[in-house]
């Protein structure tokens, strides 16, 4: 495992939707997820998880749907409502406004000021 | 917000779900990282340990799970309902106190407002009713307030003011109905063309009356409300163009109101068109409205009332000025004057239901005192389990919590039984003819008035959880745990919180008793008024003879000569007699009379004074005192002898040094020709009219009825049993003389003065429960707090027996509590039972704002209650055993 690094407050959220965007996900799945597309870069605090994924649950962003897993156990899978796919799409904008913006003013020269 | 309710209550409505679900899930994934890392190598063991120890604590994520879905405050609040009905549980005295207190005070006002609510609030049943108005013309400086409006002005009226959008005229009456031998009598009402279109009411069938239905010739025209086409024609979809007799002539229907359709009070359930001729609707005739003829109208949108009175004023001085009569008009003070219908119609039964509603209001906030203490009460006794749990954490917020929970579950428990006891007092209203106030038949609890003690319910339980929770958040955290141990007494605050609101209950409780006494008192007054005549073992009846059977005066005379000699036969009859009116009837109308000789003196107004016609020996049947000369008698009206009977009244007006007899009147404001004038033959005692608390004496003249005649008559017997067993007879009496005419209004005299006194009556007798209920509420408080006050300082007196101190002294100290608590009500409530007195001077009948000796006996009652309340409890400190208490130590 390469360096990790700690989640900015908020953004487990904004990653959780991103994850289930991609294809319906348990719990367990939605973790390994994030790790994988992260390339392992991002630790997630497992007890944080669900009340993260009950919280948007309750906010109608993902819906939630009993199904089976690939081990043929019943599992909880999340899929992302119409709401959700909204949301991702402002919280990404707003990232990639803020994080560029950091980019550049952590890019800056002196022969630049 | 909406999203998050809705997905609240998803998870509420399966509850055990959602937990078992998010059990089953959280085990899901620790088994899948037991799996994963199993597979990476790591023995099962070891593996299910580290997936365990990676996730962390199960049952914090659990509760974080639950948060997320916004669950917390509702498992919170459940708690909190369990631990309020465990505790409501337990102290089952306490709870069935509050519970009782709670309903009928609850029911009280809610029987109160669902009276005021139905008569005063409700708009009445028409679109836009806030825009109808009645219009009524009076002449105050006559006597005559109300005197209705004339058909001519009806006619000079209709079109002409441009405020109105519509204009209608009605009157009620009586008819009789059906076929020969199967005849009914039916509360009707004539009204003119446009009275529906006015009110904004359609037809459901056929139409409403045209104008040409409104001359004499070509009235036969009916229009039937929704239940009479149901019961007497089965809801025929064909009756229109069907026939009804009525009066012995056929009725074309034209068309059926719509179902529940009423106007006011009117038990009418067939409306004929107001025909009249054309010397009704000239403008001779237009100050004869008599007070049984009423106008109504509909403002236009946007138009003010002071506007259309001000366009009424501007016609009503054009007409005068070609008025012959308009100088005595004028001096009479006359106006016709606009007034909102719906408000005009209540306008005598309003401040007694505010005054009612005022009294139960004050009910409620005793009840509400008595629970505020024995909630407090309840409340020190745990103040050291509060403060305990405050010192362990708990959160401000969860102690006012707590207390909002337990209050509101109790007075919302106490709300449902209010609206149990709501719906009884409605049936007591009616048991009190309530149903015969303005409007008072339409009285029911509905889904709103339901929702209004549910809301009101919950408000009271909020604003009783504020001092339990002041209670509760001021203690001193410690101070709280040592006190009530060893060196503690009764918290002072709470002590003084708690008499406060006791001397403030008594004086409540007082002002309600002395408000009740003035009633009763007034009631009693009124009672005792005696009404110029022996009402004792009088029937009367009221009969109605069709114009087509009996179209002119001797046919009428002849009927009633008839009768009278019929019923004298009859057995235990001592008298009979026949008059237009009988007095206390509720329609007695006031008419002028010119009198021969009589200087109008400047500033002297003509006066309006009752008039009648009598038959038979009316004056001796009702027991009139006769003070000069002779009464009218059946001779007199079968000679149509001009002669004329006044009363005391009249003759000291108009000849105050002179004897009455001999002297001339005419009937109406002008003198014509003396051929047409009557002589006084006789002065008999005056009576009560209107109603017993009359006070203004308007003189009454008494005609040979052949000189006065009406479609409608009275006739009265007094006999020598019961009245009302004669009743039959006197029914088999008319119907062998006519079998079409059916007597209603079959009522002994005694029976018309006790109603005539209902608007006194029911509301002295709601009063007078209330207090009733106050007085034992006072009680239950008094001694609640008192028997606490004992609990409280068992240990002080304890020690103080040990002292010497004897079981006197221990008694005198709390009683003296008790009357020092009295003293401070007594003094609040002389203030208030001054003011509530002059406030109630309206209902009142001959009693000052202030009635020492009922304020007194207030204060006694109260005083006896509060004491007797205070007894037990200081017996029992009398019985504290030193020994106990000091073991206790």
């Amino acid at each position: 495992m390469g360096k990790t690094a700690e989640l900015l407050p908020g953004t487990l959220d904004m990653l959780i939707l991103k994850a289930v965007s991609l294809k319906p996900l348990h719990g367990y799945g939605v973790l390994q997820r994030i790790q994988q597309i992260s390339g392992d870069a991002l630790e997630i605090p497992q007890g944080s998880l669900y009340p993260a994924l009950y919280r948007l649950e309750h906010q109608e962003l993902i819906a939630a749907e009993w199904g089976v897993s690939d081990n043929h156990r019943r599992a909880k899978y999340y899929t992302l409502t119409v709401a959700g796919r909204r949301r991702l799409r402002q919280e990404t904008a707003g990232w990639n406004r803020l994080a560029s913006a950091i980019a550049t003013a952590l890019g800056t020269t002196p022969e630049e000021v | 917000m909406l999203r998050r309710l809705r997905s609240l209550w998803r998870v509420i409505r399966s509850r055990r779900d959602f937990e078992q679900g998010m059990t089953e899930e959280l085990r899901f994934h620790i088994e899948q990282c037991t799996d994963d890392l199993v597979r990476s190598g790591v023995p099962p063991r070891e593996a299910a340990r580290r997936a365990r120890i990676e996730f962390g604590s199960l049952s914090s994520a659990q509760e974080e799970c639950r948060e997320a879905r916004g669950l917390r405050p509702f498992d919170e609040l459940v708690r909190q309902l369990r631990h309020a009905a465990r505790f409501l549980r337990k102290r089952p005295a306490f709870t069935a106190t509050a519970l009782v207190t709670l309903a009928v005070c609850l029911g009280a006002n809610l029987t109160i407002f669902a009276a005021l609510d139905s008569i005063l609030l409700r708009p009445l049943p028409f679109p836009e009713a806030g825009r109808l108005v009645t219009i009524f013309n009076t002449y105050p400086k006559a006597g005559v307030d109300r005197d209705g409006s004339s058909i001519a002005n009806y006619y000079e009226r209709r079109g002409r003011i441009p405020a109105f959008a519509g204009v209608g005229i009605y009157s009620y009456r009586t008819a009789v109905v059906g076929e020969v031998g199967s005849t009914k009598h039916e509360q009707i009402a004539r009204v003119s063309p446009d009275f529906f279109a006015t009110l904004g009411t359609g037809l459901s069938m056929g139409r409403s009356f045209t104008e040409e239905e409104t001359s004499l010739q070509t009235d036969r025209v009916v229009i039937l409300t929704d239940t009479y086409w149901r019961e007497h024609f089965d809801a025929d979809p064909g009756v229109v163009g069907k026939q009804l007799r009525v009066n012995g002539r056929s009725n074309q229907v034209v068309g059926v109101l719509p179902p529940g359709f009423r106007f006011l009070s009117s038990e009418a359930r067939l409306y004929f068109p107001f025909s009249s001729g054309p010397e009704d609707r000239a403008s001779a005739q237009r100050h004869s409205g008599g007070n049984f003829k009423h106008m109504i109208a509909r403002l236009k949108p946007g138009v003010t009332l002071a506007q259309a009175q001000a366009q009424i004023d501007a016609q009503n001085a054009t007409l005068e000025a070609y008025d012959p009569e308009a100088k005595m008009i004028a001096e009479a003070g006359f106006r016709s004057l606009v007034a909102p219908l719906h408000a005009d119609h209540v306008r005598t039964i309003r401040p007694t239901l505010l005054w009612l509603q005022a009294g139960a209001f004050a009910l409620l906030l005793i009840g509400a005192v008595n629970l505020t203490n024995l909630l407090l009460i309840r409340a020190s006794s745990r103040s050291k389990e509060i403060a305990v749990r405050r010192a362990l954490g708990a959160s401000r917020w969860h102690v006012v919590s707590e207390a909002i929970v337990e209050t509101t579950v109790l007075t919302l428990a106490g709300g449902l039984l209010g609206l149990a006891a709501g719906a009884g007092g409605i049936r007591v209203l009616s048991v009190l003819a309530v149903d015969r106030l303005p409007l008072g038949s339409h009285i029911a609890i509905d889904y709103r008035l339901a929702c209004i003690a549910v809301f009101g319910a919950a408000a009271m339980g909020l604003a009783l959880a504020a001092p339990i929770a002041w209670f509760n958040l001021r203690g001193h955290l410690r101070s709280a745990i040592q006190s009530e141990t060893r060196s503690g007494t009764a918290s002072r605050a709470a002590q003084s919180l708690r008499h406060g609101f006791i001397a403030a209950q008594i004086a409540l409780a007082m002002v309600l008793l002395s408000g009740a006494g003035l009633l009763g008192l007034s009631l009693e007054r009124a009672m005792a008024v005696s009404p110029g005549f022996r009402p004792d073992h009088v029937l009367t009846g009221q009969i109605s003879l069709p114009s087509n059977s009996y179209p002119d005066w001797p046919a009428r005379l002849a009927f009633n000569e008839k009768l009278v000699k019929d019923l004298a036969r009859a057995p235990g009859v001592l008298a009979a007699g026949v008059v237009n009116n009988v007095p206390l009837s509720g329609n007695s109308g006031k008419s002028a009379a010119t009198v021969v000789g009589h200087v109008a003196q400047p500033g002297e107004s003509p006066r309006g004074h009752y008039s009648y016609g009598v038959d038979g020996d009316y004056f001796a049947t009702m027991g009139f005192s006769l003070l000069e000369g002779r009464f009218l008698t059946a001779d007199d009206s079968r000679r149509s002898a001009r002669v004329c009977v006044v009363d005391e009244d009249f003759a000291r007006y108009y000849w105050p040094h002179s004897s009455a007899l001999g002297q001339r009147l005419f009937e109406g404001s002008e003198a014509t020709t003396d051929a047409q004038s009557f002589t006084v033959v006789g002065v008999v005692g005056a009576v009560k009219q209107a109603g017993l608390t009359d006070q203004a004496a308007q003189g009454a003249v008494y005609y040979p009825y052949a000189l006065r005649t009406d479609d409608h008559l009275f006739v009265v017997v007094r006999t020598s049993l019961r009245p009302e067993l004669f009743g039959l007879a006197l029914q088999k009496v008319v119907r062998q003389i006519d079998p079409d005419l059916p007597v209603n209004d079959l009522q002994s005299m005694d029976t018309r003065i006790a109603d005539s006194l209902v608007a006194q009556r029911s509301p002295a007798f709601l009063v007078g429960i209330f207090s009733l209920i106050a007085i034992l509420l006072v009680a239950v408080g008094t001694y609640g707090v008192l028997s606490y006050a004992v609990t409280q300082r068992r240990r002080e007196i304890g020690l103080r027996m040990a002292l010497g101190a004897r079981p006197g002294q221990i008694r005198i100290q709390f009683l003296a509590l008790a009357l020092r608590l009295l003293a401070a009500g007594t003094i609040l409530v002389t203030m208030g039972a001054w003011l509530t007195g002059r406030a109630m001077q309206t209902l009142l009948f001959q009693v000052p704002p202030l009635n020492v000796a009922t304020l007194a006996a207030a204060a006694g009652i109260i005083g006896a209650v509060s004491l007797a309340a205070c007894l037990l409890p200081s017996q029992r400190a009398t019985r504290i055993s030193p020994v106990e208490t000091l073991a206790d130590l």
